[in-house]
């Protein structure tokens, strides 16, 4: 029973990864159709930086806001420079955004070399806590995870549904054409949500670093539990982008602890089941 | 007439060319672009770019690796005249139960779900030790041998993958005229239509794919063989976009854009050491395709034929 | 420009890829509003979308108030004083209503959220209800209202009585009249011919992509035969 409950709460730490991760990637696909195949490479980007800011500076908060920033500024320059010149084809920007992964992966590589990294923790969150009842020992820092995935699905939550840009972001979904014809240039607002969704995948990277490690092929691992996670919650809703990642890291846990080496399996048959009943998500809603 | 013009000088080449040049460039070249022919088909015929494609070609090429002579003590060895078929057939039901997985999802969606179904293989692949063999894979996988030839050998394995990608090539232009081929086109071009007359639009997808499993499996065999060795990396995120970026180079409208694409990207990844440190090949590649995509998006094959429609016009007197 | 009208198209050619479906339209918008007849498919909603910029002219000429405004993207339009009620409203399914009009409202506006309430006492009742819990109705309301609120010059109305209640449709005819009194030049394109003739003093008529009468109202309303010949549902068209 221990050896479960201890399962479910990996899960719950991982979902709540897998959420940050996936938030930003859902939040671009909802306003623009934007399948962003450099989200990965955005996150990984930020844990890199906030490595890097950790080992100069020492604070781990920087790092975290320091990895944030760079990757929104690097969200801000792809959408800016590259994918904003192919609005309405989302095939070229796509391919695009893949190019753009590659190239972006391949000079990480360059600068921080093959190694695994790991941030270190303020002190606050790098011991373990005894957990009541179970008498097991859990590190801090996973249970603070959960806690900095509800913080931020709050917050992205109130900025969509209770400020006045969260309501221009929401229109801008419901229907771009209207909203330029009301005078709102639709370029700009697409700059400024790739910039929101890069900072939360760079955020997410330095607490993925955090709490795991990161290491060249970590943009591949958080792109496609990302992609999974909101095929199976939903495109473009925080909702089911939350839904989604309980499911898959749940699943994913799950499988690792009963069945190593069908792990995967569960996640797909999870997605496949999905995609069999309601092929736009659980959340989603349907296509016109 | 035309495919005459094409092959004839490519039946010669073995003549011209040494061991090098017509393994490591021209077979490896046929090999790759049998595979990206697999994704422009469903691209052009279907209108589904898909990411699937290593897959499929990984479900050949394991199957071969498995049921053939490898030096990982797994699997049980078949005579090819067993294995080959084998492995087509697996490769074209994976096709089809991908499309099967897949139908519901058009555009943008397609794609996000073959590529997660291609990233679940890979990992998939590592994971599971008693078919896949993990990561590490097969090696030592031998091709077979013909009256005493080894189909390995550069010549014999050069004409089995040209003949291979000339069947390819006309299969995909046969199966297109084909009473099933329209319909995958009726489906591509109004869902919606072949919906209302009654008929399924599920049949249609799930035949495309399957046919591009078949494709992507003759290439998976070929690759088996060439490489001798089969494993998760064969299938993983490199592969993928390798696959894409040949079709995209070539042009994804393009059939047989897929075999210029690979040429091109057979020659960046033999002579990059040249361009580039060999290290950032995957920053070259990168960029070449980030080029493509914003000057040439229908590919090389559409920039060759605007060219040439371009010279002829100039020839013609201007009146 | 010698004559400065607050809009003024000319020659005016649109493609949607293959098919061409405005040929050398040219039409002139005073303060006067202005109603543009014609039946499906002449090209009504496609001048809209030109006026608006939602499509891209591929020939011809767009001025308003003396700007040339022909590349314009629709953003820039509407910073100019061109809004638009489209064609099936569009309102945003998922803003309400209060936040439709919060998301144009500008501070020092004439028009301001208080002063649409008041003309829409119904939009106030129903400000926290989402878009697509409205009624078509109100809907309609909620798009004049958003319209007025870019304190524009010039509104561009597509089909606003469509699938409305009789009783709608007159409220939205005063309202359009009401808007004409604001100083505000009104193009009215319309299929229901008695809403339009009550609500504007010229039309023009299209027909097959292009303008084939213009006149008064009045004279519209008189003459039968012109109504039969480009409005009617008797075929006699051009293909």
């Amino acid at each position: 029973m221990t050896f479960f409950f201890i399962v479910t709460l990996n899960g719950l730490t991982l979902a709540a990864l897998y959420f940050l991760a996936a938030s930003g990637f859902s939040l671009i696909f909802g306003l623009m159709r934007i399948v962003n195949m450099a989200h990965g490479a955005l996150l990984m980007l930020g844990g890199y930086v906030g490595y890097s800011v950790v080992d100069m500076t020492g604070s781990w908060s920087i790092g975290v806001i320091a990895g944030g920033l760079a990757a929104a500024a690097a969200g801000a320059i792809v959408q800016a420079g590259v994918l904003g010149w192919m609005q309405g084809d989302e095939l070229r920007q796509t391919l695009a955004s893949i190019a753009i992964s590659i190239i972006m992966a391949d000079l990480m590589l360059w600068y921080w070399g093959g190694i695994t990294y790991q941030v270190e923790l303020p002190e606050a969150l790098s011991g373990g806590l005894r957990l009541p009842l179970l008498g097991v020992g859990y590190a801090n820092i996973r249970l603070a995870l959960i806690g900095f995935a509800l913080v931020t699905g709050l917050a992205l939550w109130i900025f969509i549904q209770k400020t006045r840009m969260g309501a221009i972001i929401r229109a801008g979904v419901d229907d771009q054409q209207m909203l330029r014809a009301l005078g709102y240039p639709i370029n700009r607002i697409f700059i400024l949500v790739f910039a929101l969704g890069g900072m939360l995948a760079g955020m997410a990277g330095v607490i993925a670093a955090s709490a795991l490690s990161i290491a060249p092929g970590t943009d591949l691992q958080f792109l496609l539990s990302s992609l999974v996670v909101v095929i199976v919650g939903g495109m473009g809703s925080v909702g089911g982008a939350a839904l989604g990642a309980l499911l898959v890291g749940l699943a994913e846990q799950y499988g690792l602890a009963y069945a190593p080496t069908y792990g995967v399996v569960f996640t797909f048959a999870i997605m496949v089941l999905v995609l069999a009943v309601r092929p736009q998500g659980l959340l989603g809603r349907a296509e016109q | 007439m035309r495919y005459a013009l094409i092959v004839i000088p490519l039946l010669l080449l073995p003549v011209l060319l040494n061991d090098f040049w017509l393994t490591q460039v021209m077979t490896r070249a046929l090999i790759l672009g049998i595979v990206a022919l697999s994704l422009s088909f469903l691209a052009k015929y279907l209108g589904v770019v898909s990411f699937a494609q290593a897959a499929m070609a990984g479900a050949g090429g394991y199957t071969i690796a498995y049921f053939g002579p490898n030096s990982v003590n797994i699997g049980i060895e078949l005579p090819f005249w067993i294995s080959i078929p084998l492995a087509l057939f697996l490769a074209t039901a994976f096709g089809g139960l991908i499309g099967c997985v897949a139908r519901r999802s058009r555009g943008i969606y397609a794609i996000m779900i073959t590529l997660a179904i291609g990233i679940a293989f890979f990992y998939f692949t590592r994971q599971n030790y008693a078919l896949f063999n993990g990561w590490t894979g097969f090696s030592g996988v031998r091709a077979p041998l013909i009256g005493g030839i080894s189909l390995r050998a550069p010549v014999p394995l050069y004409f089995m993958s040209l003949l291979s990608a000339v069947v390819s090539m006309m299969l995909v232009s046969g199966f297109a005229r084909s009473p099933m081929g329209l319909a995958i086109q009726a489906v591509r071009d109004a869902p919606g239509r072949v919906m209302a007359l009654g008929i399924s639009v599920s049949t249609p997808i799930i035949a495309a794919f399957a046919f591009s499993g078949l494709l992507a499996g003759t290439g998976g065999i070929l690759n088996v063989w060439y490489q001798e060795r089969i494993s998760s990396f064969s299938v993983g995120f490199g592969p993928i976009i390798d696959i894409l970026i040949i079709a995209v180079i070539g042009g994804l409208r393009y059939p047989s854009g897929a075999f210029i694409g690979a040429i091109v990207f057979v020659m960046l990844d033999t002579f990059a050491v040249d361009l580039v440190d060999r290290e950032r090949f995957n920053t070259l590649i990168g960029t070449v395709l980030l080029l493509i995509v914003i000057f040439a998006p229908n590919g090389l094959q559409q920039l060759v034929m605007d060219g040439a429609a371009k010279l002829r016009r100039a020839k013609q007197p201007t009146n | 420009m010698s004559t400065e009208s607050l809009l003024q198209i000319k020659d005016l050619e649109l493609c949607y890829g293959s098919s061409h479906v405005l040929h050398g339209v040219s039409l002139r918008v005073e303060q006067k509003p202005l109603g543009i007849l014609g039946r499906n498919g002449m090209g009504k909603t496609s001048l809209c979308q030109a006026v608006i910029g939602m499509h891209p002219s591929s020939a011809g000429t767009i001025h308003f108030a003396g700007e040339d405004i022909t590349t314009l993207p629709p953003e820039k339009r509407a910073q100019m004083g061109i809004a638009y009620v489209p064609q099936g409203r569009r309102v945003f399914r998922s803003l309400t209503v209060a936040e439709h009009l919060q998301i144009v409202a500008h501070k020092g506006s004439a028009w301001s959220i208080d002063r649409v309430y008041e003309i829409f006492p119904r939009l106030k009742e129903r400000r926290h209800n989402l878009g697509d819990r409205l009624s078509g109705g109100e809907q309609q309301m909620l798009a004049i209202g958003r319209a007025l609120l870019l304190n524009p010059r010039l509104i561009v109305l597509d089909e606003p009585t469509e699938g409305l209640a009789p009783a709608i449709v007159s409220e939205v005819i005063d309202l359009i009249k009401m808007i004409s009194d604001e100083g505000i030049a009104v193009l009215l394109v319309e299929q229901n011919m008695h809403a339009a003739l009550a609500a504007v003093q010229d039309v023009a008529i299209m027909v097959g992509g292009e303008v084939v009468e213009t006149c008064t109202a009045e004279a519209l309303e008189r003459d039968a035969a012109l109504q039969k010949r480009h409005l009617g549902l008797e075929p006699g068209q051009k293909d």
